[in-house]
């Protein structure tokens, strides 16, 4: 799969973001590359901890000390021309103009995202002035129009309400709002519905597929929930401490999921309607600190397939398989000893 | 699975509990919040009874109140305790309700929060039994450990501070401390939601470890309805403060009675992307029990709410095999469960 395809949006190329703390060296992204498609989405699986929101904030460049980019390209296709997000200077104007303007991000906390002097008009009306050149009256409208588009009663009533006067799902919308308002190729989304009831995360949900499909943009949706991504994404890269383990459509994900570890993601949810068992199938010890990362393949100590002297020893590379995904474990490299094959 | 054979533990009956709000400078009463209002429910000996809804409920005020961190406005909790008869935790004295709260016990939501970080595990784990039980010492310490092999803690932790600890370990420290005065009942309030999925799967399999071995019966308050299903024998769904359905949790997953349940059952993502998704999507907003709607608090989002529902609150009633439920249309609505949505 080629980064540089015209369908291509946005292509992250070996992405390192580490924290450089008084601990140590804290590698939170570790190699990370992806592409997102223009108008696709792209879930971004995994639990606390596996560097899923660090690499969201990368894309805005909006890691901050002691984190740092340390290399890698973030390479936007959205404009004109090619633009490595990594290479511009942090307060460039080009750097500004996309962020927001064409890359926008909402968050898991609608409580704590907006700011609670402001009027939500206020905050809506605050991207729009910044990124287009209009006419305050025209802002106005805009605004309004983007408040009602996120299904929110009474725009001209909600553009004087301060966050506080909103529940946890109307704050949501309005985020979406100002996320929306200067209609962003990519979205960036953080959890969007974790912090949200079951009723309204539904709702939100539906919202952003229709959204998406109104405004053709693509979404990165980052999230640990299994059944959020199968509602939304095409794609999905699965993360374990820093690394990309797997990648691969919706539907091999949960039919044929590859990775020792996403196999067992699986097994340890619980689901509706199966009363088969009255055990889970539990992964194993913990997700260790990324501080303190293990040797060779970072999940060897929790794997169920481990193979001594070979996982605890070498760093897995990406295997691309026939059909096209990628997996990042020895069971699937033909080129070592003692491998096996899953497929059959 | 009939829960009449069973001997309760816990029956509540019609428990209320109104919070009066105020307004002003002077905090002039001004109305009341009926965070619960008038719920009715039994736990037998060893059972799981899953309390679900979502946020503004009542079903974390219910925990509370069975613990008396709120003294309830009205109704009874009756402790059906082996040796002493049935207590009312209403209405009990400060002794009475020492003892009661040695045998029910609470697990929370947040481990980073509900442990004390400048106590060691052995003074957390212990000191239930150092106020209650009088233990000290080498009878402490031994007690302890054994409370800590129990949740599956290596005894190396004893003197180890809750900072380095996980969430799902300090999770852990919370059952064995909740487990330390052997008590009949735990309370758990979302006692999953805060940990990773690879970890939410290991406390889960405790939990019911721990019932086969003990005999526990937990109230289990959670939002998340897979995690409910997987754990419960019975499940109870509410709705601004009252309980709009009731039963055994297949009946309740495989045929709901009450459209809240229906459209909370669609509404979960499911993690399987191929199925035809008949997504029941509710209009608006769970509304605040201070103001709630009149008759049926509901009606202003079900899709078949009619002018009765505006006026009669529905009460729960007996719908056969143990499955109550609130609806006035209760019988005449087939509704879709988890294998239809």
């Amino acid at each position: 799969m080629s980064a540089h395809d015209a369908s291509s949006l946005l292509s992250v190329e070996d992405l390192h973001v580490h924290f450089h703390t008084e601990q140590g060296t804290v590698q939170a992204v570790n190699g990370v590359s992806f592409t997102v498609g223009r108008g696709q989405t792209l879930g971004v699986l995994g639990e606390s901890g596996c560097g899923k929101s660090v690499t969201g904030f990368s894309l805005l460049r909006l890691i901050r000390p002691p984190g740092r980019i340390e290399r890698g390209r973030i390479v936007y296709h959205g404009l004109d021309t090619e633009l490595d997000l990594v290479q511009e200077p942090s307060g460039s104007a080009l750097l500004r103009q996309v962020r927001g303007g064409e890359i926008a991000m909402i968050f898991q906390e609608p409580m704590t995202s907006l700011d609670p002097v402001y009027t939500a008009g206020n905050q809506v009306l605050e991207a729009i002035n910044y990124h287009l050149d209009v006419s305050q009256a025209a802002a106005w409208d805009m605004a309004v129009t983007m408040l009602g588009k996120v299904g929110l009663p009474e725009p001209q009533r909600i553009m004087h309400t301060y966050p506080h006067q909103l529940s946890g799902g109307m704050r949501q919308r309005v985020m979406i709002a100002i996320a929306l308002a200067c209609h962003p190729q990519l979205l960036i989304a953080d959890e969007p519905t974790t912090a949200l009831d079951v009723t309204t995360e539904a709702q939100i949900l539906e919202l952003l597929q229709e959204l998406q499909a109104d405004l053709q943009m693509a979404i990165l949706f980052i999230t640990h929930d299994l059944g959020v991504i199968a509602e939304m994404a095409q794609e999905v890269i699965v993360m374990y401490l820093g690394e990309i383990v797997e990648r691969t459509d919706i539907e091999s994900l949960f039919a044929e999921p590859l990775h020792p570890y996403t196999r067992a993601l699986l097994e340890s949810i619980p689901r509706l309607g199966t009363r088969d068992g009255r055990r889970l199938q539990a992964i194993e010890g913990i997700v260790p600190s990324p501080a303190d990362i293990p040797r060779g393949c970072t999940f060897h100590p929790r794997c169920p397939d481990f193979m001594p002297g070979l996982c605890d020893v070498h760093a897995p590379t990406p295997q691309t398989l026939t059909d096209g995904r990628q997996v990042q474990c020895f069971l699937y490299d033909d080129q070592r000893p003692g491998v096996r094959n899953l497929q059959s | 699975m009939s829960t009449s054979s069973a001997t309760p533990l816990l029956t509540v009956e019609d428990l209320r509990m109104h919070h009066p709000v105020g307004a002003g400078m002077m905090q002039r009463r001004t109305g009341v919040v009926k965070a619960v209002d008038g719920i009715s429910f039994t736990i037998p000996i060893g059972r799981t009874l899953g309390l679900v809804g979502e946020s503004g409920c009542g079903k974390t005020t219910t925990g509370h109140c069975i613990l008396r961190g709120h003294t309830p406005t009205a109704g009874r909790i009756l402790f059906h305790d082996p040796d002493r008869g049935p207590l009312d935790i209403c209405q009990a004295d400060r002794r009475t309700l020492a003892y009661i709260r040695q045998k029910v016990q609470m697990v929370f939501q947040d481990p980073y929060s509900s442990l004390n970080p400048r106590m060691t595990v052995q003074e957390i784990v212990g000191e239930p039994l150092r106020v209650n039980q009088g233990l000290s010492g080498p009878a402490l310490r031994a007690r302890v450990e054994e409370l800590l092999t129990v949740v599956g803690l290596h005894v190396s932790a004893m003197n180890r501070f809750p900072h380095a600890f996980s969430g799902g370990q300090r999770q852990r420290l919370v059952i064995a401390r909740a487990l330390s005065l052997r008590p009949a009942l735990i309370v758990a309030d979302e006692p999953v939601s805060a940990l990773d999925v690879s970890i939410q799967a290991q406390t889960l399999n405790l939990l019911q470890d721990l019932q086969e071995r003990y005999g526990l019966s937990y109230l289990f308050i959670a939002h998340d309805l897979s995690v409910v299903e997987h754990i419960s024998d019975e499940v109870a769904v509410m709705y601004v403060g009252r309980i709009v359905e009731m039963g055994p949790t297949y009946q309740v997953f495989d045929t709901p009675r009450h459209p809240y349940t229906s459209a909370l059952l669609s509404a979960v993502p499911r993690p399987s992307p191929s199925r035809t998704h008949q997504r029941i999507i509710l209009q608006g907003e769970v509304p605040n029990p201070a103001n709630p709607p009149s008759g049926c608090a509901f009606h202003p989002r079900c899709r078949y709410a009619e002018d009765r529902c505006r006026h009669e609150i529905p009460v729960l009633q007996a719908a056969g095999d143990g499955h109550k439920v609130a609806c006035h249309f209760a019988d005449s609505l087939s509704l879709p469960g988890i294998g239809q949505v």
